[in-house]
């Protein structure tokens, strides 16, 4: 029964991970774009944190993707919550002096949201998953 | 050999499977940014080849004739303030100063400031007023000082270097927030019709054209209706002074930049119930103040904007 159970967790577990993988992707290729052509770079420190965020996303993309251990996916979805709350501070309080309205810029705002959403819940999955995996 | 434990229970083969995983993240974050950032140079490479088209400097808020403990000696860090404009590895294209030149609008602080402004080594020195700079006579006294060849209550524009400059005038009819009024908003409009949308603009005024903090004033109520007639532009850049600290936000094609102050600080907003002059530590107050380099290269959307304290 247990091998069973391991071989059909296989793919959802695949699936997840390229999951994570994509998602994280999306959301750094947005800020990337953002810094390269969006005017982002020209922010005094915020600027810098997106070009941070590319390539920090961007490179935990290929790793998920390669078959990094699970503590990369688990820093993905912390640091996926950390963007997530970084947007809600630039259209509240501010971040670092910097404050947007909104979903501006249009559509990039909300699809990175969306993917950095779903790198959340994604990673939430597979931490269900290994954690059930351990009762058994 | 190769799965021999530590102390920890890692065994070798584990811990350089978890460096070199480790080592790949490293490598890839720098890789990426590095390649990412070749991108984004690659893009200006205009201004590489050609350097900037235009760069100038933005200065506010020096309220001389301020005596406070937040900052006894504005004129002292205003002459500081200058001093650093002038140790600058070129010479700007202009200097703008958002307001609030003088603190309390007596002749002799117009005076003074005036007399100090002429010690910056540039070309052109452009001011808006600030309400400290109307006190008493809705800016009658700034305008015999700063306002030769301006219009209606000192608003006026200009061209340079392909860059549509527009210096308007929200801090002598304030009531809770900034106002421009119709005979203003209506130079706004004319001003710009026979612009190309692809002209970059840039606005420069004293109290935010944004709603930044309304319950201070830190807002102007008719700034939609301006805005609305630089919708169609690519880009505008709006700076202004006011509220003593950095502080950047973007709508749409607008990006807005609050510049900081040569004399004293303000709290952040809503730290305290009035905006009033934060005294910082001793030593502690040059990295509030400061002051803002701007440049432009023809063919990019943005502006580039690079703080400086004093120092």
């Amino acid at each position: 029964m247990t091998s069973t159970t391991a071989t059909r967790s296989l793919p959802a577990q695949l699936a997840v991970r390229f999951g994570i993988a994509a998602t994280l992707a999306v959301s750094g290729v947005i800020h990337a774009y953002l810094y390269i052509d969006g005017g982002y770079r020209y922010i005094p420190t915020v600027g810098s944190g997106f070009l941070v965020q590319a390539s920090v996303f961007c490179a935990l993309a290929v790793l998920v993707l390669a078959g990094a251990p699970t503590l990369y996916s688990w820093a993905a979805g912390a640091l996926s919550v950390g963007a997530l709350i970084a947007f809600a501070l630039s259209r509240t309080i501010g971040l670092l002096g910097f404050t947007e309205r909104g979903w501006s810029p249009s559509p990039y705002a909300a699809l990175s949201v969306i993917a950095e959403a779903l790198t959340v819940i994604l990673v939430a999955a597979l931490v269900l998953a290994k954690r059930r995996g351990v009762k058994k | 050999m190769s799965s021999q434990r530590d102390p920890n229970g890692m065994t070798r083969r584990q811990l350089m499977r978890h460096s070199a995983w480790f080592g790949s993240a490293v490598v890839l974050t720098v890789v990426g940014g590095e390649v990412i950032s070749h991108i984004a140079g690659s893009t200006g490479t205009t201004k590489q080849q050609a350097g900037p088209t235009l760069r100038f400097v933005q200065i506010s808020d020096s309220h001389i004739g301020f005596n406070g403990p937040a900052n006894p000696h504005v004129a002292d860090t205003f002459t500081h303030a200058i001093n650093q404009v002038n140790s600058l590895d070129y010479t700007p294209d202009f200097v703008i100063h958002t307001g609030d030149l003088t603190h309390l609008s007596t002749p002799q602080q117009f005076d003074q400031v005036k007399q100090m402004l002429t010690g910056l080594k540039t070309p052109h020195v452009f001011t808006v007023p600030g309400e400290h700079d109307s006190t008493d006579d809705a800016g009658q006294k700034y305008r015999a000082a700063f306002g030769a060849g301006t219009r209606g209550d000192g608003w006026y524009s200009f061209d340079v270097a392909g860059v549509h400059v527009i210096a308007l005038v929200n801090g002598l009819h304030m009531q809770k927030l900034g106002h421009l009024g119709t005979d203003q908003l209506d130079f706004i409009e004319k001003d710009v019709a026979g612009l190309s949308s692809d002209t970059p603009i840039i606005v420069f005024s004293h109290i935010p054209l944004f709603a930044m903090y309304p319950d201070w004033g830190w807002g102007t109520d008719d700034a939609t209706q301006a805005l609305s007639y630089l919708r169609r532009f690519s880009s505008v850049t709006c700076l202004n002074g006011h509220v003593h600290q950095l502080f950047s936000k973007t709508e749409g094609n607008v990006t807005f930049h609050t510049g900081t102050t040569t004399a004293y600080p303000l709290p952040h907003p809503g730290d305290g119930p009035a905006p009033k002059p934060v005294t910082l530590p001793a030593g502690a107050l040059h990295d509030a103040l400061g002051i803002r380099e701007v440049s432009y290269t023809k063919g990019q959307q943005a502006l580039a904007l690079k703080e400086q304290n004093l120092q």
